[in-house]
């Protein structure tokens, strides 16, 4: 098993070897899980990373600290802003920038949009991956929406770039307010819609309850966070045990389910949503529609020696970053804990003895994103 | 190094045939289902009424006679499997589309409406290819025996009243015997592949196959049973006063279940499930042998929702309006009672199509022996009761 | 009973979302006809990079390498000799490899005289890579062609039909606006 290749078992002719990836339709990217297959029966299973590797922190220690934000970006590409703020706010921190009320509310909008769009995304996925292919549509065209707001504001769609030390890059277009808000009226009428087609399905009922039970002591093990974490029972969230931006000024629960099934994940994800648009809806009452959206940061970027990590609650978890500075203009080292890549660890544990029907489902289940869980 | 300057429209624009953007027109598309349904119906009517009058004319109707003129009608209902599956293909791309908040194919034809011509054209074109690790006989062989046996099917339907081209008295075992075979064909092209996955979708063919036949054989019994025939043109005349989906509510619930499965239709398309198996049993196919394979699916996809109809409503049965029964008029109006009857069907599946996801392949077979036959033995008992009672 | 229920309770869910689906068919599709109606891009959106000259045709950059400096990338290479008769500097090269260029924009809010600019010109499929290794003229010829562009120092400009460079109306300003054309001391206060 700790073998990277999979090796047939001598004497044993009921064991069928499979490659499931790089190029499989349903390992959202380029995982690759060498399965060993006893009929459908799943024996043995090795996942594979690192085709999407592109050597994030090693270049982002060559590049000053403003040019590393627009890296980040690059990391959970399914997330835009969400990756960006761990490394500003650790970089703000040690500058010791003021950022004004106004810009951690606007930033923090920009962060929950980006759930729904990458929760969306999920949901569209993983019915595809179970084999509906309405719902990938429907989700598709509602982050489309969302992802015109982003652009409209920040000049790009997936990648925007727009958080900076000290708040945000430019401020919102006028129209901004009001398009969140249709968009979140909008979204409320098809949450409805995809609660008959994805949660009360009975089809999805039969494929997903007690299906990779991921129980909590092992969860907490593994060092899984964010849904999957929250699907075993733990309410853990960075939102509020360590709260960021504009996250205390906000009222919002931490949906949790003891099963720890495929189900409650889903199901957890779904609640999130519903806490996403609250959370929206406040901001969108909290935030002022003029001032300042950017504090002062000192030209020349350059943080005094030291250390600094801040982690984010990002779509899939904990994503955080460790940055440490000798006092020059770049980084020394940047290290990112990546919540997909955390979460990618239990596929072991829970595709040993599952069918391989199962093995899809869990992995839908997982939400893994590869260019960040292989940076 | 000097950039190529770039010419001001030097963006490919598809040329516009048919086709006008920001616009659908629901009426173009239906005028051209209508004419595919049209050139169906024509055809319909000239395998069954005009050959045989054309041979009955020149005198040719005994003997070889009779051979060629069956053959004529075997080649006629080849171009109309051809029709139903490009039409089929047609209106699941279209509705597929609609439900899903886009237009489907638009480009080529009325509303899209020849697209399918052009992929049935492009996968004529392509090369047809044998993989090395494939054995290639049974390869070649696994599509054909899809598609006849799919095919053969069409030997007992009924059209219309007199409208088939074997009215025998074993229809309904005939009929088991060879939707049976198609599953053959899947099996020995996933087998046959040299390739994991398609040996993987074989396996679950065959594993569904033996779940679903069952319930599907004591369905058909039921109707049997209530009809007193196993003659397909005998089960539609029995239901003269009652349609038998009153009756037999209970069979036809399982016999669409069961369908569906037969179908390797959403939700129990196991053997195909391109997000698991990627595409199952066809993953090495190409060209023509895979066109087989389609074509097979989409007659299929005709076919069992017609044996819905001709055993659960009533076949070619509709308001006359008092043509005379026999004749060739009756018999077209007939024809397209039972065509459009088999349409909503056909919709209908789509319509699962469009919404469900993918059961797992034991929950299949777990229904269907825990739950699909014991329920349908208790069909066919309850029908042979009431049977009794009221016949 | 409970299993009549949950079936019951399985057919109507099926049932829902069956309908769910098909009342689509009833509702507008939001495609955008891409190659027969452009889309209405917002003017932030950074599609291509451009390099403007000023009405008289003369350069507008100062050729200061602030763009240079920023880029991620570092996919702009800029070479320059002083001016032989007054200040500054002349352009001897200005190459930006588009191929590798991430769009992050940050050229252009480096640029003090938004000479780099963004535009709006998405259709940059090519058959040749190399000709998106852009050099001077390349950058010229966008911004000759483009109608409008951005750059966050002057907001929107606009080309005229004749030819001028004109600030865009604020109706077509994005955010922010009102702070770049305030003071920069009010911004941080
Ligand atoms: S957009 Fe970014 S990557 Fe591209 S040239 Fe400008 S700074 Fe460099
Ligand atoms: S920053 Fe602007 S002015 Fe300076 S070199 Fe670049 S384009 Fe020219």
């Amino acid at each position: 098993m700790s073998t990277m290749n999979l090796e047939p078992v001598p004497g044993r002719t009921d064991e069928m070897i499979v490659n499931m990836g790089p190029q499989h339709p349903a390992t959202h990217g380029v995982l690759r899980v060498v399965l060993g297959l006893e009929g459908e029966r799943i024996t043995r299973a090795v996942p594979h990373i690192g085709y999407l590797h592109r050597n994030h922190e090693k270049i982002e220690e060559a590049r000053t600290y403003p040019m590393v934000i627009a890296y980040t970006d690059r990391m959970d590409y399914v997330s835009g802003t969400q990756n960006e703020l761990p490394f500003v706010l650790a970089v703000e921190d040690m500058l010791g920038v003021e950022v004004p009320d106004r810009a951690k509310k606007i930033r923090t909008i920009f962060f929950e949009l980006y759930r729904l769009a990458s929760h969306l995304v999920w949901m569209g996925t993983a019915m595809l991956d179970l084999g509906a292919i309405s719902p990938f549509l429907y989700t598709f065209w509602d982050r489309e929406i969302i992802l015109g707001i982003v652009e409209k504001t920040a000049g790009a769609r997936m990648l925007p770039n727009y958080y900076t030390f000290g708040g945000v890059r430019r401020d919102v277009h006028p129209d901004f307010f009001k398009d969140v808000a249709d968009f979140l009226d909008h979204m409320e009428r098809r949450m409805v819609d995809y609660e008959h087609l994805v949660l009360e399905s009975p089809v999805v009922h039969a494929r997903t309850k007690g299906v990779g039970v991921l129980d909590q002591e092992r969860a907490v093990a593994r060092g899984v966070s964010g849904p999957v974490l929250r699907a075993s029972g733990v309410a853990y969230d960075v939102r509020k045990a360590f709260p960021y931006d504009a996250y205390p000024d906000v009222e919002f629960e931490i949906p949790t389910s003891p099963d720890g099934d495929t189900y409650a994940r889903f199901w957890v994800r779904f609640q999130e949503m519903y806490q996403s648009i609250r959370i929206l809806r406040q901001l969108l009452e909290l935030t002022p529609k003029t001032g300042p959206y950017k504090g002062r940061a000192p030209a020349r970027l350059k943080p005094p020696a030291g250390e600094r990590y801040r982690a984010v609650e990002n779509s899939r978890g904990e994503l955080g970053v460790l940055v440490v500075s000798d006092g020059s203009d770049k980084p020394y080292r940047v290290k990112h804990r990546g919540a997909a890549f955390s979460n990618l660890q239990i596929i072991p544990d829970l595709f040993v003895g599952a069918k391989f029907s199962d093995a899809i489902a869990i992995l839908s289940s997982l939400d893994p994103v590869f260019g960040e869980i292989d940076r | 190094m000097r950039p190529i300057p770039i010419p001001e429209d030097r963006h490919f624009r598809p040329r516009l045939i048919g086709y006008d953007p920001q616009k659908s027109r629901p009426w173009l598309e239906r005028t051209v289902y209508a004419a595919y349904v049209f050139v169906f119906w024509l055809i319909v009517i000239a395998t069954y009424a005009g050959v045989p009058a054309l041979f009955g004319a020149l005198g040719w109707d005994g003997g070889w006679g009779f051979v060629l003129m069956r053959v004529l009608q075997v080649v006629l209902l080849f171009l109309l499997s051809a029709v139903i599956a490009l039409l089929l293909i047609l209106v699941l791309r279209k509705y597929l589309g609609k439900v899903q908040e886009r237009f489907g194919p638009m480009h080529y034809g009325p509303a899209g409406g020849i697209q399918t011509v052009f992929d049935a054209l492009k996968l004529l074109a392509k090369e047809d290819f044998v993989p090395a690790a494939a054995d290639a006989l049974t390869f070649r062989l696994a599509p054909a025996v899809t598609f006849v046996a799919s095919f053969a099917m069409f030997a007992v339907i009924p059209f219309a009243s007199g409208w088939v081209l074997a009215d025998t008295n074993v229809g309904l075992i005939y009929l088991i015997a060879v939707s049976t075979l198609s599953a053959y064909g899947v099996l020995l092209g996933g087998v046959s592949s040299g390739n994991k996955w398609a040996l993987i979708g074989a396996l679950r063919a065959g594993a569904q196959m033996v779940s679903y036949e069952i319930p599907l054989a004591l369905v058909f019994l039921t109707v049997a049973v209530w009809s007193g025939t196993l003659r397909l043109g005998g089960i539609v005349d029995a239901q003269l006063g009652l349609w038998n989906f009153l009756p037999l509510a209970l069979p036809f619930v399982l016999y669409v279940i069961a369908s569906l499965a037969e179908l390797k239709h959403i939700p129990f398309d196991f053997p195909e499930a391109e997000s698991e198996l990627i595409a199952g049993y066809n993953v090495e196919y190409s060209g023509m042998s895979f066109a087989f394979f389609f074509l097979a699916e989409f007659v299929e996809l005709f076919l069992l929702p017609a044996l819905i109809v001709v055993f659960f409503f009533g076949g070619w049965h509709g308001p006359l309006f008092g043509i005379e029964p026999g004749s060739l008029a009756a018999g077209a109006l007939e024809s397209l009672y039972f065509t459009l009857k088999t349409a909503v069907w056909v919709w209908i599946f789509l319509w699962i199509r469009a919404t469900l996801p993918r059961y797992r392949d034991d929950q299949l077979m777990e229904f269907a022996w825990k739950a699909m036959i014991p329920l349908a033995l208790f069909g066919l008992v309850l029908a042979a009761y009431m049977r009794l009672i009221w016949r | 009973m409970s299993l009549l229920q949950e079936v019951w309770q399985a057919v109507k869910a099926i049932g829902t979302g069956m309908a769910t689906v098909h009342k689509r068919v009833y509702e507008e599709a939001p495609t955008e006809f891409y190659p027969y109606v452009k889309p209405e891009l917002p003017p932030v959106s950074v599609q291509s990079l451009a390099l403007v000259e000023n009405e008289d045709g003369s350069e507008r950059c100062i050729v200061c390498l602030q763009c240079e400096r920023a880029c991620p990338a570092q996919v702009i290479t800029i070479e320059r000799h002083r001016n032989p008769e007054g200040k500054g500097f002349l352009i001897d090269r200005f190459d930006i490899d588009l191929v590798n260029c991430m769009y992050c924009a940050a050229c252009v809010e480096a640029c003090p005289v938004s000479s780099i600019v963004t535009i709006q010109d998405f259709e940059m499929s090519t058959y040749d890579l190399q000709t998106l290794k852009a050099d001077i003229d390349f950058l010229h010829e966008q911004a000759r062609r483009a109608r409008q562009w951005y750059s966050p120092k002057f907001g929107v400009e606009l080309r005229t039909d004749d030819g001028r460079i004109e600030k865009a109306p604020p109706e077509m300003q994005p955010g922010g606006l009102a702070e770049i054309l305030k003071p920069a001391e009010e911004v941080d206060s």
